[in-house]
């Protein structure tokens, strides 16, 4: 598929997607908004695993960090919905750097395991900081602020999802510029070798704990848009299920396409909704299908839908 | 003053001497060859010139700076370009990406997270540039990992050469190359460093490819130096002739 033909097909999504509220009733709405909440989730962390095979098994703790900082920004201060939701994503960046720091001391597996131990200690300390996240509870009631200027239009159906919707365009135009950047270019390079990378003068440490805090951050505004449109927070977003069900849309969705993790986390939505109503062990045929995928097109949906395409045009 | 100084280079690996006390100097504008059998630690010698690995005890100056505990991203950055006895390459870049981004490496702005026009531009032109020099161009549009083990050789020498590197050190570049292949490696090398522009050390086990390239030649045996001089002199060093080329008279 050429790069013209893919461009329009990705402002054509765009377009169906910012017409939805005119057609959907609420409900569909309300799971369309996770979907693309999650798309954006499951996108920055293919900035790690696709674009870099820095394979992490805690990306929820990028979620949780961003949720947690901007319910607790909305509940406790009067600072406008769209500033709190800003400034919970730089939150989880930053924080992130220092958890990139010791992380990338490792790498491969161990790597994949200091990840994860860093997003369960974040999760043991939700538990106990009562006073930060509620425990247990979680933090209830948080609402979408006014402002700036007295604007409410995001706090609607309608304009919540408006606001989701450029954050998530937004976040992508920010990712494809970065991939196709000389910094991408490097990002490539660690992918398929990075001893080589970095004897060729580039210090590929520093520029790992750089995609990941990118990856936080963008990670984290998701969750950050997740707390205002629940209105809740709960540790079950910094659990280590949730870290690998994204891993999984990224893998099913097609990693190192940056569309294709937001398509696998829609296809996850979907797939889970219509399981979960039909049987309550839909996990297990979700795990099915994951199986199917790594085995017989491990390049993902995104993947197939774009072999699919230039076979069928070059007949 | 010579160009690469290393003195009493030592590294032990537990109880081995990988390399032992290696005093040696590479003048700018030579092409030095260390040669010695299979464990006589040249690639060691190689990794702790670039900073790959720590030396034990011991210095390395490069132009009169120390190298000695640089990591390896930074000795390159200081001019010093190396390949790889194991092909070490981007299989799934094509070739001109695998040395655009060797280039890219040069450049101020090689880090800039958005465009990167200019930057892609003049690694570019530098690519190209390296590219022709080793015959390269019919294949600069293939996966590197298609590439014939020959050709991904050469690839290897284009992606420093595209560095301009001050210093450039070669690990086994005939390493399991047919004699066809090698005999071409050998001439496009060979017209490579014909002007002298180039300071090259070179670690090579064929001794034709190491008579017919280098000015210079240091010999290790079981991480020592046992001689030192041109072809012609260790050639005729009793030592030598014991340690290693006494299997080949």
């Amino acid at each position: 598929m050429t790069a013209i033909k893919r461009n329009s097909l990705i402002l054509l999504a765009v377009c169906v997607l910012a017409l939805a509220p005119t057609g959907l009733p609420p409900y569909a709405m309300t799971l369309l908004t996770e979907a693309l909440i999650l798309g954006l989730f499951a996108m920055s962390l293919d900035l790690m695993v696709g674009y870099t095979r820095l394979l992490s098994f805690g990306h929820a703790a990028a979620y949780g960090l961003g949720a947690y900082a901007a319910g607790n920004l909305l509940l406790h201060t009067s600072i406008p919905l769209v500033f709190a939701v800003l400034l919970a994503a730089l939150f989880s960046g930053i924080v992130a750097i220092g958890i990139a720091w010791v992380c990338t001391l490792a790498s491969g597996v161990s790597f994949s395991m200091l990840t994860l131990a860093f997003a369960q200690l974040l999760y043991a300390v939700a538990f106990k900081w009562t006073a930060a996240t509620g425990a247990s509870d979680g933090l209830a009631g948080i609402p979408r602020s006014a402002g700036p200027f007295g604007i409410t239009v995001f706090a609607g159906r309608a304009g919540f999802y408006y606001l989701v919707l450029a954050c998530l365009v937004a976040a992508f135009i920010f990712c494809r510029s970065l991939v196709q950047s000389p910094f991408g270019a490097v990002l490539r390079g660690i992918r398929e070798n990075e001893a080589k990378t970095l004897s060729l003068g580039y210090n590929t440490r520093r520029y790992k704990i750089a995609v990941v805090a990118v990856s936080f951050m963008l990670g984290g505004l998701a969750g950050a848009l997740y707390a205002p449109f629940a209105g809740f927070t709960n540790t079950e977003l910094l659990f280590w299920l949730f870290s690998g069900q994204v891993l999984i849309m990224v893998i099913v969705g097609g990693a190192g396409t940056l569309i294709g993790p937001i398509i696998g986390a829609a296809f996850f939505m979907l797939v889970s909704n219509l399981l979960s109503s039909w049987t309550d062990s839909w996990a297990l045929f979700f795990g099915a299908i994951f199986i199917l995928f790594v085995l017989f097109a491990p390049q993902g949906i995104w993947g197939l839908a774009t072999r699919w395409r230039s076979l069928s045009s070059t007949g | 003053m010579a160009l690469l100084e290393l003195d009493g280079l030592t590294r032990r690996f537990g109880g081995i001497v990988a390399v032992d006390e290696v005093t040696m100097r590479v003048a700018a504008g030579e092409v030095r060859a260390v040669i010695g059998p299979n464990g006589a630690g040249k690639s060691t010698l190689f990794n702790l010139i670039t900073g790959v690995t720590k030396p034990t005890s011991g210095t390395v100056r490069f132009d009169d700076h120390a190298l000695t505990g640089l990591s390896a991203y930074s000795v390159c950055q200081r001019g010093v370009s190396r390949t790889f006895q194991i092909t070490a390459l981007f299989p799934e870049m094509t070739a001109r990406e695998n040395v655009r981004l060797s280039a890219q490496a040069r450049h101020a702005r090689r880090w800039q997270p958005w465009g990167g026009g200019a930057v892609f531009a003049d690694a570019e032109t530098r690519a190209d540039a390296a590219l022709e020099r080793l015959g390269l161009t019919q294949v600069a549009h293939r996966p590197a990992g298609l590439l014939s083990h020959g050709d991904q050789r050469l690839l290897e020498v284009a992606m420093a050469l595209s560095q301009q590197p001050r210093l450039l050190l070669l690990d086994e570049p005939t390493q399991g190359l047919s004699v066809e292949e090698t005999e071409q490696a050998v001439d496009t090398l060979s017209t490579l460093l014909a002007d002298g522009a180039m300071t090259v050390l070179l670690v090579e086990h064929d001794m034709e490819v190491v008579f017919r390239l280098a000015h210079m030649i240091t010999v290790l045996h079981r991480g020592s130096v046992i001689a030192d001089g041109t072809p012609e002199e260790v050639r005729s060093s009793e030592d030598v002739q014991r340690a290693y080329l006494g299997g080949l008279a």
